[in-house]
């Protein structure tokens, strides 16, 4: 039993059906080709499946992480020259290669071994390398991808004991045909869409979308990366063998910079973030070419003695990019994947997406521990924002924390989540100290929290927002689309499931940030301005659905907002900041009467009031 | 019976022809010979492979004008490699479809390489247009040709005119990132030791350094003192070289190659005078260069500016006189005959690919930069004996 219910979580119809819209028409075209066409035509074919390899290499870092790699030909050349050196045959080694060692100057392997060999020592290269790597993000990423691929070409062309520096490989067998490519770009799209698929591709793509918003639902985000790395690192690798025993002859210059922009042009026509993009890219970009090739050759048979045209491929490639980024600046396909576009195969399968949401099995926390923050104080620069506040949140309760503006509220927040390093002070959980605790750590710890500008993660579904938190959370419920519906029931927003969370109303934003947040089961759950921009019925609803979660939950509640209507009618005690510390604390009723919180919101208004009269 | 059917057959067939005829690329391969060149137009490569182009094109238009080559029209096949290795096995395959005799390949080993296994397997004999590197004919098989002036040739010709001029101790300067930046100096230092002189020091650059202050004080802490420096080196390195060089107080003549054979070298002035390169030929008053000039000028209604033009020129010569020595169209035979060719007269000068292992003895000029001119200083033809091994 345990083995149809693996390969039903982890091969999901989802996943077989794009695989299989992508393969089966280039796998028919291909065979097709390889039946009936000749050498040259036969060429170009298993020259695009090659090309098609490498760019879902890119694309299952690039397309998950949002970072943009020019790395990944490095891997390509590596493993093209283990392969090759591992390959050529003695003979041809002991008149070209007349430096390499004894033992490798003998091997004479078959390409199969050697190619094993080749993505096996790439893979583990790819690991060690993306450790450092992951560790970056966005635009310091990218050019670290770039300084590897200089120092990987740098590295081939000096290990001239090895390679012949900067000149070719030569005698390296040729054994790469159409149906060997097919197989490799069948493995490439399975692996590359089970990647995407899986709940660790899911949380790397929550990442790419915000990534201080997964780390607020228990995402390691750098763990995440360094997988992905290593995942494309070995399609890469096989790329770059497959490449190697296509050409026969390579030098190192073969993986730098041209073919990496011939990949990145694939992938930016296609659409980054979507493996039936990489594809389809790969495809509509050799299509063109081959056309204009013909294009130009027909130009200059007709119109000239001798061929005076050239560069309409490279003008025109060109042109389709700036088109593209143009009028689609994410690829033709987007954020989308092709059984997503072409929805129609669920009604002839008989498969829906998604079973009914159940009712939510809600467990109460249990009511003993605390939140504390204890005289934490954050500094930026000279400037304390928060200046050794104190207080404690107990399961159970409704704690409000009110305060002008400026006076500290959500940087506090940011410092008992863990999204900012704390500077002085001390934050407690249940006893334990989680004051150097890194953010995805603290919400796996069971901390929730909403932001203040909703961050949601916009490109993915709502379901996929609520899922990729009960992945990433490490929550005792499975990570499956009837709990994350059940939670979407919970904030009535679970008639939405399969849209893109960035195209909701911002209200139910709001909600979804806090059904998301509940994934985590969260004994304490931190809101900032649950209610910025709803109008009074929003509003009045919102308070019904906080009121219930204590109720259902019994998980204690810290609100900042600026709404004091909701405040008072919702919670049972509020603590007040001003310039970064506590001024008051008590029921609504005492901080209401409470001179110096009068003084903080009205003095300030006397002030402000006083300004404006003195305007011209 | 008989003649009716007859007829059939021979309308079908003049049909046929017809069609073919309109239909362009045909199968009149009795009337024409079919050359076809797999180059780099477009790419890294256009600056060396579209200049060879216009030198195949113009040795076409007088051939052609003379009346063929054995009675036969040659007609060119021009296919855009764009550069890229993958793009010139393809293309060399769709030239082998066409049913080409000879193929000319890519100015670089990589794409010449790759469409050169091509030809080879179709028996078909190939040469690339400009590439150096003197294995590369051996890298491919028998039926693959050197046509431009080897590096090991030029570098044995600026060791033998290092050693006239008595210099004694040379400092090499090379760079690894290509062959020709690294191969041509290594072959230089070699002819020159077997030649009694003495290589004090090899230094080595990056490609796109801009900085040779580590070089030159290297240089400048030498013992013995070189009297001869050689270096590959060209765009943008010679120029950042030689400046920081001169500046430096180092006035030790430079010998260089056919690479800085261009507009920059000679207008840089006082600290390029006096600097030696070879390249693969000089017009001289008189010499078939000269005459090759004027009919590039006529043709293309603008001066030569490029070396290439003519050594483009010279390949389909060889191609022409190997065919025509081979009295066949046949790839086997046209390979024998090419193999085995001596002293074709060519615009350049002379060309013998007898006993050569298919890399050819061709003239070297060697230049001298002199008040921002190139002055012709002699043709070299070095002793076989004194060329390093590739």
């Amino acid at each position: 039993m345990a083995g149809p219910v693996v390969i039903g979580r982890i091969l999901t119809p989802d996943t077989l059906a794009g695989s299989a819209l992508l393969f089966v028409p280039i796998a028919a075209v291909s065979l097709v080709a390889w039946q009936t066409v000749g050498p040259a035509p036969q060429g170009t074919v298993t020259h695009y499946l090659i090309l098609t390899v490498a760019v879902l290499a890119f694309s299952t870092f690039t397309g998950n992480s949002g970072i943009l790699s020019f790395g990944h030909v490095a891997f390509m050349g590596l493993a093209a020259h283990i392969s090759g050196l591992l390959t050529i045959p003695p003979a041809q080694k002991g008149v070209f290669l007349p430096d390499v060692p004894s033992w490798l100057a003998g091997t004479d392997m078959h390409v199969l071994v050697a190619g094993l060999i080749a993505v096996a020592l790439v893979t583990s290269i790819g690991f060690l390398v993306g450790i450092p790597i992951s560790r970056l993000g966005g635009a310091s990423a990218a050019i670290a991808t770039l300084g590897l691929l200089i120092i990987v070409y740098g590295v081939i062309v000096g290990a001239r004991d090895f390679t012949r520096g900067s000149q070719a490989l030569i005698g390296v067998p040729k054994t790469v045909d159409i149906p060997t490519a097919l197989v490799f770009v069948a493995v490439a799209i399975l692996l590359a869409r089970l990647f995407r698929d899986s709940l660790s591709g899911l949380e790397l793509r929550a990442a790419r979308e915000d990534e201080p918003a997964a780390s607020a639902i228990g995402v390691n985000a750098p763990g995440r990366r360094l997988f992905a790395w290593t995942v494309s690192a070995a399609i890469a690798a096989v790329a770059g063998v497959l490449l190697a025993h296509y050409l026969g002859v390579y030098s190192p210059r073969e993986f730098y910079f041209q073919i990496t922009f011939a990949i990145l042009a694939m992938l930016i026509v296609g659409g980054m973030t979507s493996v039936s993009g990489a594809v389809v890219g790969a495809v509509l970009v050799t299509v063109l070419i081959e056309v204009l090739r013909g294009a130009e050759e027909r130009v200059n048979a007709a119109f000239f003695d001798e061929p005076t045209v050239f560069g309409l491929t490279d003008i025109g490639l060109s042109l389709a990019i700036l088109g593209v980024l143009f009028w689609r600046r994410n690829g033709l396909f987007g954020y989308w994947e092709i059984e997503e576009l072409a929805g129609g195969w669920r009604r002839w399968t008989g498969f829906e997406r998604g079973p009914p949401a159940a009712d939510a099995v809600v467990e109460r926390v249990s009511g003993e521990g605390a939140l504390e923050i204890d005289g934490v104080v954050k500094s930026f620069g000279g400037l304390r924002a928060v200046d050794g506040a104190s207080l404690a949140l107990r399961p159970g309760e409704i704690l409000g924390l009110i305060g002008p503006n400026g006076s500290g509220k959500t940087t506090l927040l940011g410092c008992v989540s863990g999204a900012l390093d704390v500077t002085a002070g001390r934050v407690g959980l249940d006893g334990a100290d989680i004051t150097a605790m890194p953010a995805h750590m603290i919400a796996r710890s069971r901390v929730g929290r909403t932001f203040q500008n909703i961050r949601l993660f916009a490109n993915l579904t709502c379901l996929d927002n609520v899922k990729a938190a009960l992945a990433a959370s490490g929550a005792r419920r499975p990570a499956n689309g009837m709990e994350a519906r059940a939670l979407m029931a919970e904030l009535g927003v679970e008639d939405y499931a399969e849209r893109r969370a960035g195209a909701l109303a911002y209200g139910l934003q709001r909600r979804l940030e806090i059904a998301r947040a509940l994934a985590l089961e969260p004994r304490y759950l931190l809101l900032d301005e649950p209610a910025a921009g709803m109008n009074e019925t929003e509003s009045d609803e919102l308070l019904g659905i906080l009121a219930g979660l204590r109720e259902s939950r019994g998980l204690g509640l810290l609100i900042v907002d600026h709404d004091l209507r909701l405040i008072m009618r919702l919670c049972d005690r509020v603590v007040v900041l001003n310039k970064g510390r506590v001024i008051a604390e008590g029921t609504p009723g005492e901080v209401q009467s409470d001179p110096d919180v009068i003084e903080a919101y009205l003095g300030q208004r006397r002030a402000a009031r006083k300004a404006a009269a003195h305007q011209p | 019976m008989r003649y009716p059917k007859l007829l059939t057959v021979s309308a079908t067939a003049a049909l046929m022809a017809g069609a073919v005829a309109v239909s362009g690329p045909g199968e009149a391969e009795h009337h024409e010979l079919k050359i076809g060149y797999a180059g780099g137009f477009t790419g890294y490569l256009a600056p060396y492979d579209q200049p060879s182009l216009k030198g195949v094109q113009l040795a076409i238009d007088q051939l052609n004008a003379a009346g063929g080559v054995m009675g036969m029209e040659v007609r060119l096949v021009v296919k855009d490699t764009r550069s890229d290795t993958a793009q010139a096995a393809t293309v060399a395959q769709e030239l082998v479809d066409e049913g080409v005799a000879a193929m000319i390949v890519s100015c670089d080993v990589d794409p010449a390489v790759a469409s050169g296994v091509i030809a080879q397997a179709a028996e078909i004999p190939a040469a690339s247009s400009c590439a150096s590197t003197p294995t590369l004919p051996a890298a491919v098989g028998p039926y693959m040709f050197s046509n431009y002036t080897a590096d090991n040739l030029q570098g044995a010709v600026l060791a033998q005119y290092a050693r006239e001029q008595g210099h004694e101790n040379a400092y090499i300067l090379l760079s690894r990132d290509t062959p020709y930046t690294e191969k041509l100096p290594e072959y230089f230092g070699e002819a020159f030791e077997g030649m009694g002189g003495n290589v004090v020091a090899v230094g080595e650059y990056t490609m796109g350094q801009q900085d040779f202050s580590a070089e030159v004080t290297n240089i400048k802490g030498l013992d013995p003192r070189p009297d001869i420096i050689q270096t590959s080196a060209y765009e943008p390195d010679f120029p950042a070289f030689i400046k920081q060089l001169r500046a430096a107080g180092i006035d030790t003549p430079v010998l260089g190659s056919d690479g800085i054979d261009s507009p920059t070298t000679f207008g840089l002035g006082d600290v390029a005078e006096g600097v030696v390169f070879s390249n693969a030929g000089f017009a001289s008053p008189g010499s078939a260069l000269a005459a090759y000039e004027m009919a590039y000028e006529e043709k293309y209604g603008e001066p030569n500016d490029t070396i290439f033009t003519a050594t483009g020129y010279d390949l389909m010569m060889v191609i022409a006189a190997a065919v025509e020595a081979a009295g066949s169209t046949d790839g086997s035979a046209i390979r024998d005959a090419w193999d085995g060719l001596e002293s074709v007269q060519v615009a350049t000068g002379v060309i013998t690919y007898k006993g050569q292992g298919r890399v050819p003895v061709r003239v070297v000029a060697l230049n001298m930069v002199s008040g921002g001119e190139r002055v012709h200083v002699g043709d070299f033809s070095p002793d076989p004996s004194a060329i390093p091994a590739p």
